[in-house]
């Protein structure tokens, strides 16, 4: 039913990370430096290659985790959920973007939200 | 030392057998037990539980989504006398922080080779308040056999007749299956069993007849060879998930007593026809296993999905709704899209819908789940189709010299209750 997830434009290399219950886990990131300043951080969940939690469930952790190693501050922050296309024969796996919004309690993301988006959309959002 | 185990009960789906199995969990548990310690176990399917302080320590072991309220409830009670207690099993897993709230400890993950340290931890007043297993995995080859001595055998039988027992040969699984939690659970790899290990437990079972529970036995095709060659001379009749659609491994399923499979029927392509056909080519029963309500069915997808059922002859059918269980896919697809607006865990039974589906109501997908079970079962009832697969395996133990008859002590009884008690 399932391949693997290649690297591609959303994907530059795998991030590890403690999931739940301290299970080692990893994701695909990419992180963009905008033309505004900010910075755009795409999670993409890697499937079978991650053999811990899957990053929607530890989402704001995990963003936390992002922002510390890119140095930038919370309101500068975006952050992207990738699942890629697995081309399956269920109808479940198919590519999704979600832009994540989260409270910021000082020192990480809290209450994360998740607004759907279009491929055009993350495309159009890493170059502004 | 009184170790009191106890598996909650919980609330069957309306159109379920009546049925109640010996549980599994419980008795894997167990074998991990030190020997020294006398276990005293509960199953409220089929018996009262009996809450006192005559135990020393109290263990909650459960399985699905829709006991964990009665399990949290038992912890409660026992702990207002004073008891420790400890949760463990896949439930406990899935709701583990909701969990601690009502334990003194939680073990996450699998038992085997762990269970000396939180008992000599409860001995010496040091239990800590949670054992966090869940990414170390045993040595395979510690697993087994399942201690079922502490079962009260005579409650699983129905009308004299008995039960499977349930069994299993792997852990773990490859895939992440949209509804699953089995990634979670046990992890992304397959572990089989090592085979030697699987036929000494499954020549020590008194039971011919058995439901192999393991996730799938299509996961890794030389192993699932051996071990149904190394099955063949058992005689054991049995019920699993999925096997592989390879003749060969077929033929060799059907030779080790291959009985029926749960076989999930998720769309009516011809590849599912096919796949039920083979197995009957072999001799082997199916149960489709329909879930309803994913966001590629309409409601005349549903209705034509039923239609396809009755017209691929399917020997029984289980419906349920899709039930976002906690670490599924399912669960954070829909979490993202705000759509779960029940967070009762009592009703996360795969029969009440839970979340709003993409192409109707909840309260359509309701009418249209009735509607499958009504629809399929119209003309022939479930207890008819269930009566052909019994006399299905009857007629093979016949044959091979297997056979037991029925218990005419307990012909009267079912699940240990007189059957006119029974509504």
């Amino acid at each position: 039913m399932e391949t693997n997830p290649a690297f591609d434009k959303y994907m530059d290399y795998y991030f590890d990370y403690l999931g739940l219950w301290d299970s080692p886990s990893k994701c695909g990131l990419k992180l963009v430096k905008r033309k505004d300043g900010k910075t755009l951080a795409i999670a993409t969940e890697i499937y079978r290659q991650n053999p811990g939690t899957p990053v929607t469930e530890v989402v704001a952790p995990l963003a936390t985790q992002i922002l510390k190693t890119s140095n930038e501050t919370p309101v500068n922050f975006i952050f992207i959920e990738h699942t890629p296309d697995l081309r399956s024969k269920l109808a479940f796996y198919g590519e999704t973007f979600d832009r994540v919004g989260f409270d910021w309690n000082g020192e990480c993301f809290t209450n994360p939200s998740w607004t759907r988006l279009t491929k055009e959309q993350v495309d159009k959002m890493m170059e502004e | 030392m009184k170790f009191k185990l106890i598996y909650p009960r919980w609330e069957k789906l309306e159109g379920q057998t009546i049925f109640s199995l010996p549980p599994h969990g419980p008795v894997v548990m167990a074998a991990a037990v030190p020997v020294q310690v006398e276990i005293d176990f509960t199953d409220e399917n089929v018996e009262d539980l009996l809450i006192d302080d005559n135990v020393d320590f109290v263990g909650i072991s459960m399985m699905l989504t829709t006991q964990v309220k009665r399990g949290w409830e038992i912890a409660d009670q026992y702990r207002k006398l004073g008891k420790k207690v400890i949760f463990g099993g896949i439930s406990t897993m899935l709701h583990a922080e909701e969990t601690m709230l009502h334990a003194d400890s939680v073990f996450l993950g699998e038992v085997e080779g762990r269970l000396d340290e939180v008992f000599t931890d409860f001995r010496k007043n040091e239990l800590k308040k949670i054992y966090n297993y869940l990414s170390k995995p045993p040595d395979m080859s510690l697993i087994g056999p399942a201690n079922r001595d502490i079962l009260k055998k005579d409650l699983y039988y129905h009308k004299g007749f008995r039960m499977v027992d349930l069994f299993h040969a792997s852990r773990g699984c490859i895939y992440d299956c949209y509804p699953c939690a089995v990634r979670y659970l046990g992890g992304r790899g397959f572990r089989p069993r090592p085979i030697d290990r699987v036929v000494e437990e499954l020549s020590q079972l008194d039971n011919n007849r058995l439901f192999i529970v393991d996730n799938s036995l299509a996961l890794d095709t030389n192993w699932e060879k051996e071990l149904f060659k190394a099955m063949i001379p058992l005689k054991k009749k049995w019920v699993s998930h999925t096997i592989e659609d390879k003749d060969e491994v077929l033929d060799l399923a059907a030779q080790a007593g291959a009985w029926y499979v749960y076989q999930a029927v998720f769309d009516t392509s011809d590849y599912i026809r096919n796949r039920i056909k083979q197995y009957h080519d072999y001799g082997i029963a199916v149960e489709g296993t329909i879930l309803l309500g994913l966001d590629n069915q309409t409601e005349d997808d549903i209705k034509r999905l039923v239609d396809f059922l009755l017209e691929i002859d399917l020997d029984l059918a289980e419906f349920t709704v899709l039930a976002p269980f906690p670490h599924t896919k399912a669960y954070s697809d829909l979490l993202k899209q705000n759509r779960i607006f029940d967070k009762d865990w009592n009703h996360y039974n795969a029969g009440k819908v839970v979340y709003q589906p993409k192409h109707m109501s909840p309260e359509r997908l309701t009418e249209l789940y009735n509607y499958a079970w009504d629809t399929f079962y119209k003309d022939e009832p479930q207890t008819m189709k269930m009566f052909n697969l019994i006399n299905r395996v009857m007629s093979k133990e016949l044959n091979d010299g297997t056979y037991t008859p029925r218990r005419r002590d307990l012909a009267n009884l079912s699940f240990g209750k007189k059957v006119t008690d029974i509504v």
